[in-house]
């Protein structure tokens, strides 16, 4: 992440759009770390919008949409970028949803048409639905997949049309990136029970 | 009424019809998966009237092998070769994106020669991926020649990178720290005489398909992107710069040592055609091969003995936080968005922005109104690779 004051995009973002509730976050380490800007998730079209249309602080790309699942909750980070030789800068914007159940946001589609695959991925990946996207559905999982495989407490399916996933005789199991799987997913649903 | 040929005067039609009233109902068309003209395993539905294209839906997804997926189980060296196989044409510079990532959140120093020799690797991979896109490229359009032309030139940096890292595609060549093995001065010469056979090899190509009549008609004024598309759906790289931008990650946003390095940015002027169309994305990355040539004889210049790998902790383990990291691919710009949760030793969750997912995602955008060939010119000239498309 390059030339950008977080602090100052937060305070533009809260001048400008009522709501949006923006707070900055920047690490210790900040050659080593990116700092990034959370806000509220039910005003990220307009900041969007502002951010792609004011004067002072433009960016005109949207680069990629990620999404991270932190069990607690989920986030989608929005890789803004400003496509100009004389004044470069990127932005990791973040809107924090609690809801795992139908975790929903609304789609930024209309502002970027980039968004629109990406949307689709993140969806793909997270289950988390897009508001007004034009398009929702599955991108690199087949449509009919069941899952989000991203997800932190993901278990895949045992069979997929007849076929087995995990054919028996052909996994090693002892293999330690299951192990480190299953660790994973244990730990994601002691922190679902709780 | 004009006919195509303009014959003079057309037979009159024995069957009395009005052609206008005569509407057909769209014919879907897929292209691929298993297409020579998709490049890998693209699935484009395509909705035609006669040969006109109305309208173009990538289905992607078919070389998925859940990447991402994967490197959250893995610890932070484990992930390199599975990064190697995103762009199988460009590992490389996949492997030194990642790996520089990495090294970005430990605080890593590589040593000088360490570092010249990623970027060595790196421009040698430039020229071995966009000789590839010229040759298939040309293939596309019915033209065979070139394509044994580029590979003839592709196979002397693929021995190289064989002898260097002892694999001719996927290398796991760039480490944390540095890179795997050093460069005998044997090979380095023979860098050396590549670069001059490689210049002169350039000016035969452009002789033979640049400027090639055929070629400048099947590709100029064809599949244009405006500067405001390519802001829109994000692209970088070739299809930016072909576009009219002047925008190069090593020139804008210098990294490593780039900084020291005299080079320019091949931007698209139209000199056939129009800017964006096909035949400038093409351009450029000819003429980037060239602009690689002139790093790769300054990296030559600036070798000089030493160490080429840092000091690394045995198992790395890195700070908790997250970052976006972008470097300057052949494709256009590759990024990781890598997030490690502190204290443990596999990323918790590592994205990667793929250059070519992007401009897949803008086919739609011109497809409506294209000849279905002009169509298969235009995925042929942003030069995508599945692996990095579908992950």
């Amino acid at each position: 992440m390059l030339n950008i004051d977080v602090a100052k995009v937060a305070e533009l973002i809260n001048r400008h759009v009522s709501g949006a509730n923006a707070t900055a976050f920047l690490p210790e380490d900040t050659k080593k770390l990116d700092g990034s800007v959370t806000v509220e998730a039910a005003k990220i079209f307009s900041v969007v919008e502002f951010l792609k249309t004011n004067s002072e602080l433009p960016f005109n790309s949207l680069h990629v949409i990620s999404g991270v699942d932190y069990l607690e909750h989920m986030e989608v980070c929005y890789m803004l970028t400003h496509y100009d030789p004389a004044s470069p800068r990127d932005l990791i914007l973040k809107v924090r949803l609690t809801d795992r159940v139908a975790p929903a946001v609304d789609s930024i589609v209309r502002l970027y048409p980039a968004a629109n695959f990406q949307e689709r991925e993140v969806y793909d990946m997270f289950g988390i639905r897009f508001n007004n996207h034009p398009d929702l559905r599955r991108i690199l999982c087949p449509d009919d997949w069941q899952g989000w495989p991203l997800r932190k407490d993901y278990v895949a399916q045992k069979d997929y049309n007849g076929m087995s996933v995990y054919p028996d005789g052909k996994m090693n199991f002892d293999d330690r990136e299951f192990i480190v799987r299953q660790d994973m997913i244990k730990k994601a649903q002691q922190a679902k029970a709780q | 009424m004009q006919t195509r040929w303009d014959v003079g005067e057309p037979e009159k039609p024995t069957i009395n019809i009005e052609t206008e009233q005569l509407k057909s109902d769209l014919l879907t068309l897929n292209m691929g998966p298993q297409h020579p003209a998709t490049h890998g395993v693209l699935r484009i539905e395509i909705w035609t009237d006669s040969e006109v294209v109305a309208h173009a839906i990538p289905h992607l997804g078919y070389l998925h092998r859940c990447m991402e997926k994967h490197s959250e189980n893995l610890d932070f060296r484990g992930v390199i070769p599975f990064v190697d196989r995103l762009d199988y044409l460009a590992s490389m510079n996949m492997e030194w994106t990642y790996v520089a990532a990495v090294e970005k959140m430990l605080g890593t120093e590589v040593p000088r020669r360490g570092e010249l020799l990623r970027i060595l690797t790196a421009e040698l991979q430039r020229i071995g991926s966009h000789l590839m896109a010229f040759g298939t490229y040309a293939l596309d359009l019915g033209a065979f020649t070139p394509f044994l032309y580029a590979f003839e030139e592709r196979e002397k940096i693929l021995r190289l990178f064989e002898e260097v890292s002892g694999a001719r595609l996927l290398y796991n060549y760039i480490w944390v720290g540095g890179v795997w093995n050093d460069w005998t001065s044997e090979q380095l010469d023979r860098v050396a005489t590549f670069c001059d056979t490689m210049e002169e090899e350039a000016k035969k190509y452009h002789e033979l398909v640049s400027m090639n009549k055929i070629f400048v008609q099947r590709t100029a004024n064809v599949g244009v992107y405006s500067l405001q598309d390519c802001f829109d759906y994000g692209a970088s790289g070739p299809v930016l710069r072909g576009s009219g931008l002047s925008w190069d990650l090593r020139k804008n946003v210098p990294y490593s040592l780039y900084p020291e390095f005299d080079f320019n940015v091949p931007v698209g002027t139209g000199e056939v055609g129009q800017v964006g169309d096909c035949w400038n994305r093409y351009y450029v990355r000819m003429r980037e091969v060239v602009e690689s040539i002139k790093i790769i004889r300054q990296v030559l210049a600036k070798l000089e003995p030493g160490p080429v790998m840092g000091k690394v902790p045995k198992i790395i383990k890195l700070p908790k936080g997250e970052i976006y990291l972008r470097h300057e691919c052949p494709r256009g710009e590759l990024a990781f968005h890598l997030v490690s949760e502190g204290d443990a030793k596999q990323p918790y969750r590592l994205k990667v922005k793929s250059p070519c997912f992007t401009h897949v995602s803008m086919l739609p955008r011109v497809a409506p109104g294209q000849m279905i060939a002009d169509f298969v010119a235009t995925v042929g000239s942003i030069d995508i690779v599945l692996g990095e498309v579908d992950r």
